[in-house]
């Protein structure tokens, strides 16, 4: 089975050189779940565009099912369909991937992109809202919805497409605690069906939960470690070097010590 | 500045509203050729910040606030042409969400803040501005373009207002719609505009200049100056032509006028048409025919001065500047913007 | 500049004594523009008579009624329309004073304050009614004046109606399938979304500002700090406009915006449409026949 993506040396700058990528070597096979962990500003939300076809290499290659992945193959309409339709993202920010008239187009917005009959447009919004329960408020206007409710339609929006492959954004950001423990289920399910999952987060815990897999990228911008979640997390003082956790100060009465401690969410 | 319904007359919106779309459409076709698939989100995030622009209320002296209108910034942000769509969809979201500014005014309004404010204040921008690197002086020049454009919005407000009395009025010459004649609308309109919105909106848009250019100057990248068509100019010429000959529209053409048959037609004569009328009569030499010594051809004279003045310093502008561009032509710093 | 916007920002009444500062003003003026147009959409999806009514002939009535008044000449006539947008609204279960009080503070003062010079003898001469000198009001005067606010009032109030009694969804789904392009109509939609998104940052801009002020500050203070704030709107919408069509491209957008909409005329649009028809056509008779000018 060929890889889902091979990344080879690949690097990304923008702007006047700046570097958000330095030679990436990555392979993400079929089924696999990636968490990419990394402090602000390595780079993690670059290599998910990179994934998706938004960013490109500038110098290094990146391959998605055996074809090469660049701006030009995208204008090929044929595989842009497939890529897209295989690919799907959810963005960090529900505001920014929520763009339509009511949570129904944004649902249906990625069907018809494809060229899909309307009835079968239909069947699929009525499918997935059924399966992650928004059909309430697939009338309703996307400003007019809370921060749990955006982030369901969004990532809605994106299953409607069928995707094998999803890759999320800080997908527990901005989310409560009811709306965490939905998402690492739905994880699991997506799991079970055989989806490949690549997730970009610094939230480790929930990394660790629904990942098999975690890369870790320095504040360099290059990857220094990739293996099984609980190796990674044992490696305490490389988590301290890539910034992802901090030595915390705790009093204990009198005494006062000092130990590597992660956060669960980002500092403000 | 913006026209609810009621004020003008079916002759005015009825034209504004037909000349706004196929400036629409110019400016659909340019902004598809310069922004390709990235126009949705470009347009609608420029049209909201334009909203917005118009929510923030700017302390003026006095310990009064106004707003500002923006073309002028987002026509030096986006390119002109841009700006007419995005202002364009403001206003257009502002009528039909939040109930401001008329439904068959709308053609008046893009008219006035959507393409004369946004295409007049670029203009003057570029030229101010020159070729120069430095910011100091395009912040001064976006400043004046500015001030220009709004002041230019808004005399052309007063002559929309202007010309009603003289289109509509009951038998008795009562106006219909706005009231006053162009001797009063116009300069009230600029007065209001030169002295209180004017400097409102240069220092606004010489504030946010100055702010973009320490810290992110490439959003000021010298856009490429669209050069107006040729016909764009002919059909407003021709519109300024065509609206006061509305006024005409009566029966009677232009030779055949008598003070008589005026007097039978209008048979009331606002006063301040007849202050226009004595200056314009007494400035003309006796043996001129009667129908020229007319207060109404002094009204007419005044409207087409007027909004002929406005056109043409823009028309002027674009030349100077399309003669400049022609040797060096700006290119878009990317299709990204 | 903008008198008619003035009302969006129709701020609480303000407590006696208490000097609001100008951030306080600003936020709550747009907390309160939010938060109308969030209450819009529940009055517009509950019961009425015109909620119940087809977006697209709404749409089409808009433009009628506009167009119908501004061809009416007679006050009588001005005026029943006035009474009639009020009946309609009293239908529609939308309270007649709030209506009124909106149409009102939105359009119709400023329509006194501009035609008040019109209704004096130094613009209008004629039987002077109420004498003061050069701004004594005339008969003729009077009447142009009542005339221009009754028309305005009247358009600014059937406007009104159809906004508060329809979704903005609908009205985007109704210029669709009344031929606007489907790029104009996505345009609308996503300006919509992010005019919300931007007035509630602004919003907390000026609260987190008035958290930090003790005093109310100066005025060239203030001013340097709104248009500090504007430029960090306008940077911040280049980049949201990056971000949403790196999002369109993810889900395949190629420049269409294809929509899929079922709107279904019913026979009370149809009636609607009929009795609207009829009620234009007896406006204009009457206006020529019964009050000739």
């Amino acid at each position: 089975m060929t890889a889902e993506f091979v990344l080879t040396g690949a690097s990304h700058s923008y702007g006047a050189g700046i570097c958000a990528l330095d030679g990436i070597d990555l392979t993400v096979e079929p089924g696999e779940h990636v968490a990419v962990v990394g402090a602000n500003g390595s780079g993690k939300s670059t290599l998910l565009k990179m994934l998706d076809g938004l960013a490109f290499c500038t110098t290094g290659t990146i391959a998605t099912a055996g074809r090469p992945l660049t701006e030009e193959a995208l204008e090929d309409p044929a595989f842009r369909r497939e890529f897209r339709s295989r690919v799907g993202f959810v963005f960090q920010d529900a505001d920014v991937q929520l763009f339509c008239n009511t949570a129904f187009d944004e649902l249906a917005f990625g069907p018809l992109q494809l060229g899909l009959d309307h009835d079968e447009v239909r069947t699929r919004v009525a499918e997935v809202a059924a399966s992650l329960r928004i059909e309430r408020l697939l009338d309703r206007a996307p400003y007019t919805l809370s921060g749990g409710e955006k982030k369901r339609v969004a990532i809605a929006s994106v299953l409607t497409m069928r995707p094998r492959v999803l890759l999320m954004d800080e997908p527990t950001n901005a989310l409560d605690p009811r709306s965490q423990v939905w998402l690492l289920d739905v994880l699991d399910e997506w799991k079970r069906a055989g989806r490949t999952v690549v997730i970009a987060t610094h939230d480790l815990s929930a990394a660790a939960e629904s990942c098999e897999r975690m890369i870790v990228l320095s504040e360099e911008h290059r990857i220094v470690a990739d293996g099984p979640p609980e190796e990674v997390l044992a490696q305490r003082d490389l988590l301290l070097s890539v910034n992802l956790v901090h030595e915390h100060a705790h009093r204990h009465g009198a005494d006062r010590h000092v130990h590597p401690h992660a956060h669960e969410h980002e500092h403000a | 500045m913006h026209i609810p319904d009621g004020y003008l007359g079916p002759q005015t919106y009825a034209v504004l509203d037909a000349a706004i779309v196929p400036l629409w459409m110019i400016a659909g076709a340019r902004i598809r050729k310069t922004l390709k698939a990235r126009q949705v989100p470009m347009m609608a995030l420029a049209a909201a910040f334009s909203f917005v622009i118009m929510m923030f209320n700017v302390p003026v002296p006095g310990g009064s606030t106004g707003h500002a209108v923006g073309a002028v910034l987002i026509a030096i942000l986006l390119g002109p042409w841009a700006a007419v769509v995005a202002v364009s969809i403001a206003l257009v979201v502002q009528a039909l969400v939040f109930a401001d500014g008329g439904i068959t005014a709308i053609g008046a309004n893009v008219v006035n803040m959507a393409v004369i404010m946004p295409f007049v204040g670029f203009y003057l921008y570029r030229l101010v501005a020159g070729d120069r690197p430095g910011f100091g002086r395009r912040i001064v020049a976006a400043g004046i373009g500015a001030w220009v454009g709004i002041v230019a919005a808004s005399i052309a407000a007063g002559v929309e207002f202007g010309l009603q009395p003289l289109l509509s009025h009951t038998a008795s010459g009562q106006p219909l719609y706005a009231p006053y004649p162009l001797a009063v609308a116009v300069p009230a309109m600029a007065l209001e505009h030169m002295l209180f919105f004017g400097p409102l909106e240069a220092v606004v848009t010489m504030g946010i200049v100055a702010v973009l250019a320490r810290q992110d100057s490439a959003l000021l990248d010298m856009k490429p100056a669209a050069r107006p068509l040729r016909w764009l100019w002919a059909a407003l010429a021709a519109l300024i032509l065509l609206t006061p000959i509305g006024v005409l529209a009566t029966g009677t053409a232009w030779g055949e006028w008598s003070a008589a048959q005026l007097k039978g037609a209008l048979g009331y004569v606002p006063a301040g048409l007849g202050r226009v009328g004595t200056l314009w009569t007494a400035s003309m030499p006796a043996y001129m025919p009667p129908f020229i010594a007319n207060p109404l051809v002094g009204y007419l004279v005044a409207a087409a001065l007027g909004a002929t003045l406005v056109v043409g310093v823009a028309w002027g502008l674009g030349k100077l500047l399309s003669r400049k561009d022609g040797s060096t032509p700006v290119d878009p710093p990317s299709a990204r913007l | 500049m903008i008198p008619a916007l003035a009302h969006i920002g129709e701020a609480p009444p303000r407590r006696r004594g208490s000097v609001r500062s100008l951030a306080r003003r600003t936020a709550d003026a747009i907390g309160h523009a939010v938060a109308e147009v969030l209450e819009n959409d529940e009055l517009a999806s509950g019961p009425g008579l015109m909620q119940a009514l087809d977006p697209r002939f709404k749409l089409v009535s808009i433009v009628a009624f506009a167009v119908t008044a501004s061809f009416v000449h007679s006050l009588p006539v001005l005026i029943a329309l006035v009474l009639a947008t009020m009946a309609l609204a009293a239908a529609s279960s939308v309270s007649v004073t709030s209506f009124a009080g909106k149409v009102w503070s939105s359009a119709g003062l400023f329509a006194l304050l501009v035609c008040a010079p019109s209704a004096t003898a130094w613009i209008t001469p004629g039987a002077v009614l109420v004498p003061l000198g050069p701004a004594s009001i005339t008969a003729p005067g009077l009447l142009i004046a009542s005339r221009l606010i009754a028309r305005v009032i009247a358009g600014a109030g059937f406007g009104l109606l159809v906004i508060w009694t329809t979704r903005w969804t609908d009205v985007l789904r109704a210029l669709s399938s009344l031929g606007v392009p489907d790029l104009v109509v996505a345009t609308l939609a996503m300006t919509q979304k992010q005019i919300m998104s931007l007035l509630r940052t602004v919003e907390n801009m000026h609260l987190a500002r008035e958290s930090r002020m003790l005093s109310t500050g100066s005025a060239t203070e203030n001013r340097g700090w709104v248009v500090d704030r504007m430029a960090f709107v306008a940077r911040r919408s280049m980049k949201t406009a990056d971000d949403v069509y790196d999002a369109m491209l993810a889900r395949g957008y190629s420049g269409a915006m294809p929509s899929l909409i079922d709107l279904r005329a019913t026979a009370r649009d149809w009636a609607w449409m009929a009795a609207g028809v009829t009620a234009c056509v007896l406006v204009l008779g009457i206006d020529r026949m019964v009050f000739p000018t």
